[in-house]
């Protein structure tokens, strides 16, 4: 295992190279549709479909991937023309305002800064935020690239502590952060991560938590300076940057990854996205799915191991109605994922982390967690 | 309204079965002189006086169906002027001018000053006419209201022209013809001058206007001009030249024939017997025929004469009519407007933007009796009825209208109950893309033709749902509505590549910025290239003439990183 390791060995590539290698991504696409207009044809551009009917699971890689089923989108089609045009406004944004600029942007910033009334008549170029990111996505996908490469960022989530030293770099100016000393918070996951340079570290495995209260309650337990290792929260759904955090530091630093949900398939299901990577963003997964990370807890079993059987919850039946879709993902086709689908299906119930708590406040760091790890009570 | 005239006329009726009761109990057999006129003095709802407004429509009406038939029977085509005008005192006076073939002098007073007179002095054949009473209640209507005598001027075009006042006595049903002129005149056709009191002038959908503007939709050889009582000239221009052909001179067949009807025909009778009458008046009545009525009214003596039957004797043979089984009458009887005819009245008085026109052929229904329906849809231009209208006159707001005639006769009131409506409410008008036509700018015009129209009350304003007449009226309508779907569509269609077109041309201006800022091209001629390219592009669609575009492909939704997890706590 990785111990005191001098990070840094895959250094990023040039932000700057990366840019324009962008740039030439865009100006290929206006190229085309220049064409286009100069031959009096329909403009056009073709965009991968996202969604299930364009999704496969790849056994071999681990990963959710993208089909090479794609749509075109026509300027001149009534059902078209809108989203046509939110693609060319995402387009012209991103070099223009960004690229050019060097400066990144968060979604709504696109949004507000091409929300505006057409001239001449009663129509806004977007109406909802919702429909930009569509258009966001329509055209990372169709330039074969990711956000962060067209400067755009989500709103940053996650945080994470541990005795490891990164360096960070806003525009040109570069810090130097000791994640063991962020106090009660720990270090706020930046949207955009590849800048990030690991520097010093000495950690045995990562332990990814769903949920922000468990880090404060780990992190006030002191169990990653304990236990030698990084702490992380995703707040919910893991956000890019989380992910994209976790990849580099599964594959630049071969740390172990182990994840920590509720009992229940929303749990699951952040954990597969944080694995696999997931459908909408199928064509990310290879950037942002973590193929070697381990489910740590709580599955159905701990609760009858650690009885807890009076600290559970009812399952909805939304929650069912989850738990049955996600059995038919290949993605959780594993023998024993399918035996937890199962017993969650039969018993009805589902569990909170901080059910450990109707122990002691402490259980999950003195004896869970502990516990778990030494004997290797992983799902795949 | 309708319900309430039916109850009207149902009560009354019943008050008249009483009053003629007592009358052949203690009275003398000049019963029918004596009451008819009284009678109907105090029933006036049954001859359609009910309302002001109705009450001056069906005094219209009865006049020009005189002068249609005036001008019918001389084969004229009728040029027909009525003028309405409000006195000072509250009264109106109308006035009806026509150029038919006049009245002869000796005939003037009964025409128009005795009830079931027989007031189609010259011949027998199918009316038009509403009752047997005709314009001859006018005149007692008039001479009610205002005290007033109805002044006639007419001439049979021979440069004699005759003029005098007419009333009726009361109490003999007979004429009082005063202050007679005759002098030498080139004039032909007949003028009615006369006052009238609780009536009145307006243009809704039972009102002179609509009832003139309906006679002209369904009579394309006539022009009728119309002088409002604000002076206002409405003209109905003639459309067609041809004039319908002369109704055959048929006798009546005992079906679809009323209690007035048979009144009427006893005072025109010149036979001894009732039996006799039966036979030389009637179709299809035989002796055999004849014995079975005698055997259905076993208190009527049919070899007395006819001239003294009584309202009640005449009621009852009426009704043992419809218990015989007789032989149907005949096919060729019907006249029919004709589709060319129908086309070009709609085109004249509607002008709409698209019509289709339907003559079924002829029909029986109860077992025998013929009939035909005309039908026809139009759709835009001046169709339906205006809600409102511009300064210049034309419709803003429109609504749906059903145009209901029988043998060409408007029937503006009763809808509810008529086979017309009903059939109408029967057909899935979403199939022919008219879903809620009530509210949009088309005219629905039905004409029923048959000898016998079964009317379901006395006052002839709706016909009596047959199962066979509205199946086959709803038929004729369906194959109107095919015709209509189909410019609908098409118009749908054009209205969706304008649509189309605006689309593109909403966009344009937006991408080639985005263009511009992508590649430098000068925008303007980014603008100028792509509208061309939609304009062609909207052409070809146009061409196809059908959707040949698939719609935006189902994307998975964004994943939204921020949200998508539960929250927490």
């Amino acid at each position: 295992m990785a111990a005191k390791k001098e990070a840094g060995q895959a250094a990023p590539k040039q932000i700057r190279e990366y840019d324009a290698e962008t740039m030439q991504k865009i100006q290929t696409l206006a190229a085309a549709l220049l064409e286009e207009i100069n031959k009096g044809e329909n403009l056009h551009i073709d965009i991968p479909v996202r969604g299930s009917s364009n999704v496969t699971f790849n056994e071999k890689t681990k990963k959710i991937e993208l089909g090479d089923k794609f749509a075109r989108r026509y300027l001149f089609n009534v059902a078209h023309a809108r989203r046509f045009m939110q693609t060319l406004l995402v387009a012209s944004y991103v070099k223009k305002d960004l690229l050019e600029n060097n400066l990144t942007a968060t979604l709504r910033d696109l949004y507000y800064a091409k929300k505006h009334t057409i001239p001449g008549t009663k129509e806004d170029t977007i109406d909802e935020q919702k429909e930009s990111d569509l258009a966001i996505v329509d055209f990372e996908v169709a330039l074969d690239t990711f956000r962060e490469r067209l400067h755009l960022r989500a709103e940053p989530k996650g945080r994470i502590a541990g005795q490891m030293v990164v360096t960070d770099r806003v525009k040109d100016k570069v810090d130097t952060i000791d994640l063991s000393k962020m106090g009660s918070g720990g270090w706020a996951v930046p949207s955009i991560v590849e800048q990030v340079e690991f520097k010093e570290i000495d950690a045995e495995y990562v332990l990814v938590a769903e949920k922000n209260a468990i880090f404060d309650r780990l992190n006030e337990d002191a169990y990653w300076a304990k236990q030698k290792c990084l702490l992380m929260t995703t707040g919910g759904q893991a956000a890019r940057g989380a992910r994209r955090l976790l990849k580099r530091l599964s594959s630049e630093l071969n740390l172990p990854i182990y994840c920590l949900t509720d009992a229940d398939p929303y749990g699951w299901y952040i954990y597969s996205c944080m694995k696999y990577g997931s459908m909408a963003l199928a064509h990310e997964s290879d950037r942002l799915g973590s193929k070697d990370m381990k489910f740590l807890g709580m599955s159905i079993s701990d609760i009858e191991h650690y009885d807890l059987r009076s600290v559970t919850i009812k399952a909805k039946d939304v929650d069912i109605k989850r738990a049955e879709e996600m059995k038919a993902y290949d993605w959780f086709k594993a023998p024993a994922w399918q035996r937890e689908i199962d017993k969650f299906l039969d018993k009805k119930i589902k569990a909170e982390i901080q059910s450990l708590s109707s122990k002691n406040l402490q259980y999950i760091s003195t004896t869970y967690l502990p516990e778990k790890i030494k004997s290797q009570d992983f799902l795949p | 309204m309708a319900e309430k005239d039916a109850k009207a006329t149902a009560s009354t009726q019943a008050a008249a079965k009483a009053e003629i009761a007592q009358a052949q109990d203690g009275q003398s057999h000049d019963y029918k002189e004596y009451s008819v006129a009284e009678f109907f003095k105090k029933n006036r709802q049954m001859l359609g006086y009910s309302g002001k407004v109705r009450s001056l429509t069906t005094i219209v009406h009865e006049y020009v169906t005189n002068s249609l038939d005036a001008a019918e029977e001389g084969g004229i085509l009728p040029d027909i002027n009525v003028e309405i005008e409000n006195l000072a005192d509250g009264h109106v006076r109308v006035s009806v001018e026509d150029n038919g073939i006049g009245i002869p002098k000796q005939f003037v007073g009964n025409a128009l000053g005795k009830l079931l007179s027989g007031t189609k002095f010259h011949h027998r054949k199918q009316k038009r006419g509403q009752q047997g009473i005709g314009a001859s209640y006018a005149t007692l209507f008039s001479q009610i209201t205002t005290g007033k005598p109805t002044r006639v001027k007419t001439s049979l075009g021979d440069y004699k022209v005759y003029e005098c006042d007419i009333t009726i006595d009361v109490k003999t049903n007979e004429p009082a013809v005063k202050n007679e002129r005759e002098y030498s005149g080139k004039y032909r056709g007949l003028r009615i001058d006369a006052e009238f009191s609780e009536v009145t002038y307006n243009r809704s959908e039972y009102g002179v206007y609509e009832y003139l503007r309906r006679t002209a939709i369904a009579n394309p050889h006539v022009q009728i001009t119309l002088i409002e009582p604000n002076k206002e000239i409405v003209v109905f221009p003639r459309a067609s030249k041809e004039i319908p052909k002369k109704a055959k001179e048929t006798r009546p067949h005992p079906l679809g024939i009323s209690t007035s009807d048979l009144m009427d025909i006893v005072q025109m009778s010149k036979a001894r017997k009732i039996s006799s009458m039966l036979q030389s008046d009637f179709t299809r009545v035989s002796a055999d025929k004849v014995k079975e009525l005698a055997t259905l009214c076993p208190g009527i003596d049919l070899e007395r004469s006819p001239k003294n039957l009584t309202w009640a004797e005449a009621e009852a043979i009426v009704k043992a009519f419809g218990q015989v089984k007789w032989i149907a009458p005949d096919m060729d009887s019907l006249i029919l407007i004709g589709e060319k005819q129908i086309e070009m009245s709609l085109k004249n008085i509607l002008q709409p933007e698209q019509m289709k026109v339907v003559c079924r052929k002829p029909r029986v229904f109860r077992g025998g009796i013929p009939f035909a329906v005309e039908a026809a849809i139009a759709y835009g231009g001046k169709s339906g009825s205006w809600v409102s209208t511009d300064e210049h006159g034309n419709p803003v707001e429109t609504k749906g209208e059903l145009l209901r005639f029988a043998n060409r006769v408007p029937m503006l009131f009763d809808a509810g109950t008529c086979a017309t409506t009903i059939a109408a409410k029967d057909v899935d008008w979403s199939r022919y893309n008219l879903k809620g036509w009530e509210s949009l700018p088309v005219s629905i015009f039905i004409n029923f033709v048959s000898v016998y129209v079964p009317y379901t009350g006395a006052g002839k304003l709706s016909i009596s749902a047959e199962e066979e007449i509205v199946e086959e009226i709803r038929n004729a309508l369906m194959e109107c509505g095919r015709d209509i779907a189909k410019y609908l569509n098409a118009l749908d269609r054009a209205k969706e590549q304008e649509h189309r077109r605006s689309i593109f041309f909403r966009y344009i201006v937006e991408v080639a910025e985005c263009i511009n800022d992508l590649t430098g091209t000068d925008k303007a001629l980014l603008v100028a290239k792509l509208k061309k390219t939609a304009e062609e592009k909207t052409a070809i669609l146009l061409a196809q003439g059908e959707e040949a575009e698939e719609s935006l492909e189902e994307v998975g939704a964004i994943e939204d990183e921020e949200t998508n997890g539960k929250d927490e706590e």
